[in-house]
């Protein structure tokens, strides 16, 4: 029972207070006037520029991944997902088929992989983490035999200015960026949909109880996470014009540190976008500073990770009295 | 007659939970149902809520015969039980809680957009009925203190048309403002001319508001009396079986 009132609006574009979306543009703005001054490469548009371009891919999963663990879900299979997907795109370019088939066609590859795991989850009451950890064996396995250890090469460009190239000054990532958050953002606070997705996170029992179907929202949730991961992979194609065997490898426990420290409750029920997109940049700045000061790609992780307990710790050293929060 | 139930038979296993009980509520009227830990109170009110299909016997909600497979049904029905937990989202804003799955839409190029003005005008107004105060209906709920999430729980039935409101204990674990708070809630729902069925241990409590009173007694409904003419005195007894020693001794 709560002993003081608290008033806080719930500004749900950023974290109910906004706290951890200022403490994150503090740090990226450290580290970024910390890597200013150690290289003078870091604060380059070039730089900048390709380091957007990427962790474009990160970047469009992690918006998905924030809606899933909002839902008090989470899916460590979208790296089996992209690769899956990506290896659909590259066969359908290598079989000759059109632009306008191969971008579909890897969308619904994503989109349907996803719907699986949300069935797998609602329907066969797997624990999530279970669940995809699963998926994501039999879809990296997946990959393995379809391309038996080898790359699927030289793939045609027709893609690569999404990524690559230029609306007047505007990069066009950054472009595709703007319009994936942007359409998440309506999905989650302008519809009745992202409502529902807040209240299963909150209480799943009390969601069901005034009528939403939860299983629905789940599956379609995990299946638009999918859809990203597709999307994710046609960008990547785009950008590298092959399919690496290591494709996918990181992106899943990245996409979760980067929601998890922008303020998204690993329990669910609460979260932001925004959050999420500054741990993105965080995350990359990081990787890209650290690379560009000489320092060992290591020990990025090794910060990340940590950052990560700490945020862990503190969240619920201050909920330690409210079992339902972490 | 609002709402009623004719023979109802609840098994599990080899106890039998409910004996042909009959049980039912007059439009506007707070009914309370009393008894002891174990009489059949809780499975009398899953059966009503929809959590217990029951084996033998009839519901019926405003002169139709209904049959519940899930709380959901229920709910469709126009019967809201608000348990102790009360199933809000915590995490979420009184806005947000009382129109969940009710949500108002204005579409706009055929999205339907969340009309979040005319849900938060209803709010108000709603809570204005009930006289329900919050901090700000953009706080979240688990904020606020056991009386007003009540009065939130009771706003949100309201605005799903709810017609029988079932509470469960819904003064237990609350300071004594928050009972009386509480008590005048359930008026107000009898002004609104909607039923309430009133689970309470508190005798006090149930002589204040209630209209009458129906007794269970291992699982049977032993009697409903009016509360204007019986006294707690009366009702404890038959509550403990009292009435049947004194009976068996004269």
């Amino acid at each position: 029972m709560a002993t003081q009132a608290d008033t806080r609006p719930a500004l749900r574009f950023v974290s109910p207070t906004g706290s951890r979306e200022l403490a994150l543009l503090a740090a990226i703005l450290v580290a970024g006037a910390y890597f200013t001054l150690a290289s003078p490469y870091f604060l380059s548009v070039n730089n900048l520029v390709q380091t957007m371009r990427a962790g474009l891919e990160l970047g469009i999963v992690s918006a998905g991944m924030t809606l899933v663990i909002i839902m008090g879900g989470i899916d460590v299979s979208v790296g089996g997902i992209l690769a899956v997907s990506a290896i659909v795109i590259g066969k359908a370019y290598q079989a000759g088929l059109p632009v306008y088939i191969v971008s579909p066609l890897g969308l619904m590859a994503g989109t349907a992989l996803g719907a699986v795991n949300g069935f797998v989850t609602t329907k066969l009451k797997v624990p999530p983490i279970i669940a995809t950890l699963g998926s994501m064996y039999i879809f990296s396995a997946v990959m393995f035999l379809v391309i038996g250890g080898s790359w699927i090469a030289g793939l045609p460009a027709t893609l690569s200015p999404l990524v690559n190239g230029w609306v007047g000054f505007v990069p066009a990532a950054a472009i595709v960026l703007f319009f994936v958050y942007g359409l998440m953002w309506i999905i989650l606070r302008k519809l009745a949909f992202g409502n529902h997705i807040y209240a299963i996170g909150c209480d799943e029992q009390a969601a069901r109880l005034v009528g939403i179907n939860v299983d629905r929202t789940k599956i379609a949730t995990y299946a638009m996470l999918g859809f990203l991961a597709g999307l994710a992979a046609l960008l990547y194609v785009a950008r590298m014009r092959n399919v690496e065997i290591n494709i996918g490898t990181t992106i899943a426990l990245e996409a979760i540190a980067a929601t998890i420290l922008g303020g998204t409750n690993i329990r669910g029920g609460v979260g932001s976008l925004l959050g999420t997109l500054l741990g993105v940049v965080f995350i990359r700045i990081m990787q890209n500073g650290l690379v560009l000061t000489g320092v060992s790609s290591l020990w990025e992780t090794v910060i990340i990770g940590s950052l990560l307990i700490v945020v862990l710790t503190v969240d619920a050293v201050r909920n330690r009295n409210n079992p339902r929060a972490i | 007659m609002m709402f009623k139930m004719t023979g109802i038979v609840k098994r599990f296993g080899g106890l039998t939970a409910l004996d042909t009980v009959d049980f039912a509520v007059e439009h506007g009227e707070v009914m309370a149902l009393v008894g002891d830990n174990g009489a059949g109170k809780s499975t009398l009110i899953k059966t009503m809520s929809g959590a217990h299909a029951p084996d033998e016997g009839t519901i019926e909600m405003m002169g139709k015969t209904v049959q519940f497979r899930s709380p959901q049904e229920a709910w469709e029905s126009g019967i809201a039980t608000i348990y102790q937990e009360l199933a809000l989202a915590g995490k979420m804003t009184v806005v947000d809680n009382i129109f969940l799955g009710r949500e108002i839409k204005k579409p706009f190029l055929g999205i339907p957009f969340l009309d979040r003005q005319s849900m938060r005008a209803k709010t108000g107004k709603l809570l204005k009925e009930l006289d329900v105060h919050v901090p700000s209906i953009d706080s979240w709920v688990e904020s606020m203190s056991g009386g007003q999430r009540q009065g939130i729980a009771i706003a949100r039935a309201l605005n799903m048309d709810a017609n029988l409101i079932i509470m469960d204990e819904p003064t237990a674990a609350l300071a004594v403002a928050e009972v009386r708070k509480v008590l005048s809630f359930i008026k107000a729902l009898r002004e609104q001319g909607k039923s309430v069925v009133l689970i309470s241990h508190n005798i006090q409590d149930v002589f204040e508001v209630s209209d009458r009173i129906s007794v269970m007694r291992h699982g049977r409904c032993i009697t409903v009396r009016e509360t204007a003419k019986t006294d707690p005195q009366e009702i404890i007894g038959l509550i403990t079986g009292a009435h049947e020693v004194r009976a068996a001794a004269s």
